[in-house]
């Protein structure tokens, strides 16, 4: 039984995409256009939670210190930075070694130039947090404590890291509840096209006693084809997008932003985008059939 | 070959059961509430292995008669059984597998006319189970028997009136249904050819299946000799064991 009738079922799917053609084409695009959004968005953010994660990584805040401060001042501050509860390491940098420091980031520009005569750069004590959240509050702390010239904590940085990210949140949110919905819909008038160009022949099906399930497997299929399709359209142009991002970072030497790996991210988005734009096929197809079968 | 029928008539003779294929009682069809009956009290009982003509005038009501066995239409009063069951409590989800027990021959053909003799054909056998073998094995025979084995690859909008008459008898059979209902099967088709197909279908009866034939044809009726009702304006107004075209009471 089911040879015959899958082998069917299968032909009649093709036959009603192709008789459908521009209407498909027409809803994968916006499937496509929607599923492409949605994968840009979780690209930035996945990238954007992936830079977090390495700024987190790295010192968070940076002490200052008054280049007026005595060695009493100095080693009461120390004490009381590395008594502090949400401190997880303290590290004294003096300010040679923040020249260096300079020296290799400007990559050699500063040869020549005599750094142990005239240091600008102030010592620091570098701090890791154990809460990166309490970043900006203990930052506002550590300027009261004597001997501290300024706090640099990323100021504004991460705040704005995180600020962004979930505005993004809510933009891609909203505009991909707006496109689904679309998306849905422009599915199920394509199936409901498909259906009513068939509505004779689907009485006679019942007629000869054809079950609903096996008159509804191809426009569920139909359905589900266009959603897929719909899918990895968009998969396909981000790999490509995304790989030109990355190399486009390499060749400009821009090594703050640190992008996630290509393959890893494909993987990512298409364990998202797949489901969901076949789920979407599928849902708008159901949405078309109902009332077609009652015969 | 023996007739399996008459074998089946001394079988109930003997046991004194009878298997209920079709029964109407007191059964009413209107097609609008509050107008008038296309269907009128009707009451028959039609037994497994019958052979039974439906006649009566244009708008008489064979063909409202016959869509309510396969529940096309339901009855608006009364009660109809086909295989010994209350069909208009048949629920939804049952309905495909009582029709796939009925072979049924519309006035109308119903064919899929994009598609060829053999896809329609097909298609019942598909629906059934059948497997890809069966089909291939089944199809050119009974495209055979009603004498369409040339036309099999041809589509039906492009088949005269008549060839696709026979195209949907030969979807009715190809199942080997227990119980086959044709209207007006022979409508559009010359006396010969006519008398071709009732001779196929009665060869089928033979062979103990059920059949009900809703028939214009005078010709077929007179030379048959089987059971005759006869409906008159929704009524049923006869039921004549080896009855003839001509309603004589
Ligand atoms: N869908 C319908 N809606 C309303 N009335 C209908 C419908 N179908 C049939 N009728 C009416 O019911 C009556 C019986 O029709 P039916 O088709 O059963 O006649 P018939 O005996 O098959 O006639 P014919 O020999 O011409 O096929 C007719 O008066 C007809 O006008
Ligand atoms: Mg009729």
């Amino acid at each position: 039984m089911f040879i015959s009738g899958f082998g069917y079922i299968l032909g009649e799917t093709l036959k009603g995409l192709y008789r459908n053609r521009w209407m498909c084409i027409t809803s994968t695009g916006v499937v496509a256009v929607m599923l492409l959004m949605l994968g840009v968005f979780m690209l930035i953010n996945l990238n954007i939670g992936h830079i977090t994660d390495t700024v987190k990584e790295q010192v968070e805040i940076v002490v200052y210190i008054d280049d007026q401060a005595d060695e009493a001042t100095l080693s009461e501050l120390h004490r009381m930075l590395s008594e502090h509860h949400a401190v997880a390491e303290v590290r004294y940098v003096s300010s040679g070694e923040h020249m260096e420091r300079l020296q290799r980031q400007l990559g050699g520009m500063l040869e020549g130039y005599d750094t142990s005569l005239d240091n600008p750069l102030l010592a620091s004590y570098e701090i890791r947090t154990v809460v990166p959240e309490e970043v900006v509050a203990m930052a506002a702390e550590f300027e009261t404590y004597p001997g501290v010239s300024t706090v640099f904590y990323g100021q504004g940085y991460v705040e704005n890291l995180f600020a962004v990210t979930r505005v993004l949140q809510m933009v891609g949110l909203a505009l991909m509840a707006g496109l689904s919905i679309t998306a849905v819909f422009l599915i199920s008038h394509t199936i409901k096209l498909t259906v009513m160009m068939r509505n004779k022949e689907i009485a006679i099906m019942k007629y000869v006693g054809a079950t609903n399930w096996f008159i509804r497997w191809p426009f569920l299929l139909e359905g589900l084809l266009l959603g897929f399709a719909g899918a990895v359209l968009p998969i396909v142009a981000l790999y490509y997008i995304y790989q030109f991002s990355v190399d486009w970072v390499i060749a400009n030497n821009l090594v703050f932003l640190n992008l996630l790996p290509v393959q890893l991210v494909i993987v990512e988005l298409a364990k998202y985008l797949v489901p969901l734009g076949t789920g979407l096929g599928v849902l708008g197809s159901t949405f078309s059939m109902g009332r077609f079968l009652k015969v | 070959m023996a007739k399996i029928s008459t074998i089946l008539e001394l079988c109930k003779i003997c046991t004194g059961r009878s298997d209920c294929m079709v029964e109407a009682k007191n059964m009413c069809m209107k097609y609008e509430k509050g107008g008038r009956f296309a269907l009128e009290n009707i009451n028959f009982f039609i037994d497994r292995g019958e052979f039974v003509f439906f006649v009566g005038s244009s708008g008489a009501g064979k063909s409202t008669l016959l869509k309510l066995i396969i529940r096309e239409l339901r009855p608006s009063d009364g009660t109809l059984k086909v295989f010994n069951r209350d069909i208009s409590r048949l629920p939804r989800h049952r309905l495909p597998y009582l029709r796939r027990n009925i072979g049924m021959v519309f006035q109308d053909f119903r064919l899929m006319e994009e598609r060829t003799a053999y896809d329609n054909v097909a298609f019942a056998m598909i629906v059934i189970g059948a497997s890809r073998k069966e089909i291939r094995k089944r199809i050119p025979h009974v495209l055979g028997l009603v004498g369409l084995q040339e036309k099999a690859k041809a589509r039906v909008c492009d088949l005269s009136g008549g060839e696709q008459q026979r195209v949907s008898l030969a979807r009715a059979i190809a199942n080997r249904p227990a119980l086959i209902i044709a209207d007006e099967p022979t409508g559009n088709l010359d006396p010969g050819t006519a008398l071709d197909i009732m001779n196929l279908l009665r060869s089928i009866n033979m062979r103990g299946t059920t059949i009900m034939v809703a028939t214009h044809n005078r010709d077929i009726v007179d030379r048959f000799k089987k059971r005759v009702l006869y409906l008159e304006n929704g009524k049923l107004v006869g039921d004549e064991q080896k009855g003839i075209y001509t309603n004589v009471h």
